[in-house]
């Protein structure tokens, strides 16, 4: 039966990639294939006065090796078009062909940022398809190191967003609290950024005298620390200034691209995983989910430092209320779930981390989903950008905060 | 467990169904054919009784002898994550209609389920490969592409290509591995 | 032949330079004195006859020389500055405290393959930095640097200064078309357009002192404002010194306005393409700007090489050497000793694991620095050239200590908001001053005509 695939008449034989010295620059970035989709060939159809720009993968300011190629007129960018892949390492596929235990180690540099929650969203998969109950303190522990992850995490997306829009300094200035909470998190689970901490029935190993006193220090002088660092930005009249009314999206857009985590709640949807479908024990936690209305970047920006407020609090009660007793839930060294489907989703620092597996009943999942939201804002920029100067893509890339590695698997 | 919900989508979409609608933890599953996704998928964002405005994820899978589409929808009006699971694609040309007509961001989930499986969604403006390169004829995510380390755990056991190309119109019948998925 | 050709052969690589440098320098020299006698005459006449342009030759040598090392310093204090700005401790491994870091780069890019893409317009290509480079050199030539100490006193030496200045966009532009990047070419506009815009509300802050001044001179300008640092124009101009110091750094392209080289938008701007010394000129070119800029400013606004404050009794150390007769050899040989000693002396004693060694090297090194600030202090108290050049440098320098504080805190404007902010707010900020100041200039003369 002969099927005509949208990419099968490309030969690419004929069309080779590589252009001779005398042929560069007698084309424009469009590939050398003809176009495949309607998108593709509306995109690659210049308009009156338009040319192509092609940024990255090696850019200096590209979030790791995103290509991207706008089409600008004049200044003002026209479209968008990201071209992904060239950090693809096929995780899903590896997982399949590995048990459930080692999934977890490769699902850790999804999102080297916080990889907490890629392992986070899996592993309350696999005990939903085991039926595992986890000890409550091993609970506790995932929360309490997720929501410094988170905060890491959000440290490092204030300086670069301020990187993006020129300024030196605060990536520096924000680096002192992700440095400290990262070696917090080195000491607890012994590695820096790939902890690979998180067990299928709890966590790998008990909170340690180091952990605790290091974050204890820590907590008694964050919040004033925090404050500072966010002084530096927000009281800065540049700043506010090109951050406010970048890259607009209202609730009904937002929704319709998809988009979860902090990025829809600037938009004004009181949309967060660990409210709407509270797993772990964040239903016994107080704690507030802050939510703006405007939805442009400095919305998004402000409402992140907002959640770090909010993880102050949650790390209080954590540590506040942190029960004694097992971490780790008894299961046999092989695990072998029944056949069976299990979702699971948690809300990480950029939106919601999903996890879908399924289980034939052997050793290995037969197939594991991640659904990243990287990968769903990343595309959300095509939305977002169209009308803005050249100056501002990277500016409304960074302050949708997406990790190359979580976008491209 | 909300089993109202499990009895309202009954109700409603009693035709369409193929078996039991399942529930188990804080998920409710229901499968469908691939004709009937846009109705369903339409009925259950638009009518205020489910209002399921957000698509949590899409997934494509190949259990062996068929291809699947699974959709994740999260609604205001119940506590149970729901999943649609569009079966009975065929492997040779497993074709569906698109999600993009509801929700835009469906359009690069679409295109990774493209990208790894084969799968054509109809209606897809932009249905081009997204990860792999332009050229790549193989599907990776498909069960008859194995790994190259992993040829001693195949059915067939022996040494195969890393990249396999897998062309619809010359494979035989795909090798299985013992217990599908559900 | 063959003999000659085998003794070639067997000399090192060294032994061929000297080879051929030996005879080379032999020849020239003899050459050299030969037409210093036959010429030497008829030269020195046309010397002495044509004195001004010489001293215009000497004067563009000198100011290309002195700003190497200005360049360097700048480097230096941006990349430690800022560092401590980022918590950061910055260089500190060449030179003592990383003093000699900037070199590193300058050796660096001299070394470096001077690299032509295909299809640059290889021309422009290579002329774009020179030009750069050039103007900004050349916009230098009318700066006073102290009392007598200027390349030329032209009596429109602003103009001159604000035109030359200006062709500063015809290199970036010529950089930024020639080399046939994307990114370069939206460098190269940009700066167009930002210097352009720029300009005006630049030019027209000026017009006001101008009026006051009376003269485009910038010597008689400096000289206007002597005497205690009320005199200075920053008082008699505030709001022009605003405009003219916002609009000086978007000319030089620095940090809040430099979009001509956005490293998170567009790479290096136009000079993502060049490598080398190429690239070397337009870096250098940009740190001699940031100094010109602050040294223009200090010359219109802040009282140029005048001090502050005037004192009002005047110092003159008159050392006459040959007054001191024989006793002059002694101090020769003795101070430097004695003093060497004495600051020794208490190091030894006080730290007991030092060595008498050491302490004699810590106690000479000392006595220099001693000797040469007294020597400074003598030579300020006794010459108006080094007074006034240090005090000219010293302002400049802080004004060049702004620039970096300002890239080392502020985020980068857009384009659309830098040109919005030049034409909205700064052109009719200075267009207001200059009516006010001519305004009062009118009203002035006529209540003095009046009296």
């Amino acid at each position: 039966m002969a099927t005509t695939y949208p990419h099968g008449t490309h030969k690419s034989a004929d069309d080779p990639h590589v252009l001779l010295d005398d042929e560069y620059g007698q084309y424009e970035p469009i590939p050398p294939y003809p176009p495949r989709t309607e998108r593709e060939l509306e995109f690659y159809t210049p308009g009156d006065g338009e040319m192509y720009l092609n940024m990255g993968p090696q850019h200096p300011s590209t979030h790791g090796v995103l290509r991207v190629v706008l089409k600008l007129n004049g200044e003002r960018v026209v479209d968008i078009d990201p071209v992904l892949g060239y950090l693809h390492r096929g995780v899903e596929k590896l997982c399949e062909n590995a048990d459930y235990h080692q999934t977890i180690s490769q699902l850790d540099p999804l999102e080297y940022i916080s990889s907490l929650f890629c392992e986070w969203g899996p592993v309350i998969a696999y005990e939903k398809l085991l039926d595992v109950q986890v000890p409550r303190r091993a609970e506790y522990i995932r929360v309490l190191s997720g929501e410094l992850n988170r905060i890491a995490s959000h440290a490092l997306f204030m300086g670069w967003f301020a990187l993006d829009l020129g300024g030196l300094a605060p990536i520096l200035y924000s680096f002192i609290e992700r440095d400290e909470i990262v070696e917090m998190l080195a000491a607890l689970t012994g590695q820096r950024m790939l902890f690979n901490y998180f067990r299928i029935g709890g966590v790998n190993g008990d909170l340690n005298h180091d952990f605790l006193s290091r974050l204890g220090d820590w907590m008694s002088r964050a919040g004033k620390q925090i404050e500072t660092n966010l002084a530096l930005l927000n009281e800065n009249e540049i700043f506010v200034r090109r951050a406010r009314g970048l890259g607009t999206i209202d609730r009904e857009a937002a929704l319709r691209l998809c988009m979860t985590g902090p990025n829809i709640r600037a938009s004004g949807v009181p949309f967060d995983v660990r409210r709407a479908h509270p797993y772990s024990i964040y239903p016994e936690i107080d704690f507030e989910i802050p939510t703006r209305s405007e939805g442009d970047s400095l919305a998004r920006y402000l409402l992140r430092m907002d959640e770090v407020k909010q993880s102050l609090r949650i790390i209080d009660q954590c540590l506040e209320q942190m029960p004694d007793g097992p971490i780790m839930a008894k299961l046999p060294r092989l695990l072998r779930p029944r056949p069976g489907r299990a979702w699971a989703a948690i809300e990480g620092p950029r939106g919601m981390y999903g996890a879908y597996v399924i289980s034939d009943g052997t050793d290995q999942p037969f197939r594991l989903k991640i659904h990243d939201p990287s990968f769903i804002h990343l595309q959300a920029v095509g939305a977002l950008l169209p009308g803005h100067l050249l100056a501002d893509t990277m500016a409304i890339m960074a302050s949708l905060d997406p990790v190359m590695g979580g976008v491209d698997k | 467990m909300d089993r109202a919900l499990r009895s309202r989508l009954q109700a409603r979409f009693g035709l369409e169904l193929h078996g039991e609608i399942r529930q188990r933890n804080d998920e409710t599953e229901l499968r469908i054919g691939a004709g009937d996704v846009v109705d369903v998928l339409r009925a259950l964002h638009d009518e205020p009784a489910f209002d399921f405005a957000i698509l949590a994820d899409l997934a494509g899978v190949d259990t062996g002898r068929e291809m699947q589409v699974v959709y994740h929808l999260w609604s205001q009006s119940t506590n149970d994550w729901l999943r649609v699971i569009v079966e009975g694609l065929s492997r040779d040309d497993p074709r569906i209609a698109s999600a993009t007509f509801l929700w835009k961001g469906a359009e690069w989930m679409e295109r990774e389920t493209y990208d790894m499986f084969g799968i054509v969604f109809e209606g897809n403006r932009d249905l081009r490969r997204i990860y792999m390169p332009p050229d790549y004829t193989s599907f990776p995510l498909r069960k008859d592409f194995y790994l190259a380390d992993d040829s001693a755990r195949s059915p067939g056991a022996g040494v195969r290509h890393m990249e396999r190309t897998h062309s619809p119109a010359e494979a035989g019948e795909a090798p299985l591995r013992s217990g599908t998925g559900t | 032949m063959t003999a000659i050709s085998r003794t070639w052969d067997q000399l090192t690589l060294p032994g061929k330079a000297l080879a051929i440098l030996v005879p080379l320098l032999l020849f020239l020299t003899a050459g050299a004195v030969i037409t210093i006698l036959l010429f030497g005459g008829i030269v020195w006449n046309a010397i002495l006859d044509h004195l001004e342009i010489v001293r215009l030759f000497v004067a563009v040598l000198a100011i290309v020389l002195i700003f190497i090392p200005f360049a360097f310093v700048i480097i230096y204090m941006e990349l430690k500055i800022i560092a401590r700005m980022n918590l950061r401790i910055g260089p500190d491994r060449v030179g003592p405290w990383g003093s000699l870091m900037s070199l590193v780069p300058g050796l660096k890019v001299l070394t470096k393959e001077d690299f032509t893409p295909t299809k640059a317009d290889a021309v422009v290509f290579t002329w774009a930095p020179v030009v750069v480079f050039a103007t900004s050199v050349m916009s230098a030539l009318v700066l006073p640097f102290a009392p007598g100490l200027f390349g030329a006193d032209l009596n429109i030496g602003l103009l001159y200064f604000f035109a030359v200045g200006g062709m500063t966009v015809v290199g970036l532009l010529m950089g930024g078309w020639s080399s046939f990047n994307k990114y370069s070419l939206l460098g190269g506009l940009r700066s167009a357009a930002s210097i352009i815009s720029y300009e005006i509300p630049l030019t027209l802050s000026v017009v006001g002192l101008i009026i006051l001044a009376g003269t485009m001179s910038l010597n008689t300008i400096v000289e206007q404002q002597a005497g205690w640092f009320t005199n200075w124009y920053a008082f008699r101009q505030p709001l022009a010194v605003v405009i003219f110091f916002i609009a000086a750094t978007a000319e030089a392209n620095r940090t809040p306005f430099d979009m001509t080289e956005a490293d998170s938008e567009i790479v290096a701007g136009f000079a993502t393409e060049y490598s080398g010394m190429r690239f070397g000129f337009f870096f250098f070119a940009e740190y001699v700007n940031v100094f010109i800029v602050s040294a223009i400013t200090t010359v219109l606004f802040l009282g140029g090489w005048n001090a502050p404050i005037e004192l009002p009794w005047h110092v003159a150390i008159d050392i006459n050497p040959g007054a001191y007769g024989l006793g002059l050899l002694f101090i020769i040989a003795l101070v430097p000793v004695l003093g060497t000693l004495i600051l020794a002396a208490p190091i030894y004693a006080m730290r007991s694991k030092t060595r008498w060694w050491v302490a004699l090297i810590v106690g000479f090194v000392l006595f220099n620095v001693v000797a040469a600030g007294l020597t400074l202090l003598w030579a300020y108290a006794s010459f108006d050239v080094v007074a006034g050049l240090l005090w000219f440098l010293g302002k400049a320098f802080a004004l060049v200590f702004v620039f970096v504080w300002m890239r080392g805190t502020l985020p980068r404007v857009r384009i659309d908001q830098l040109m919005g902010f030049a034409w909205k707010w700064l052109l009719p900020a200075a267009l207001l001053n200059l009516f006010v100041t001519a305004l009062a200039v009118i009203v002035v003369q006529q209540w003095k005509g009046g009296l």
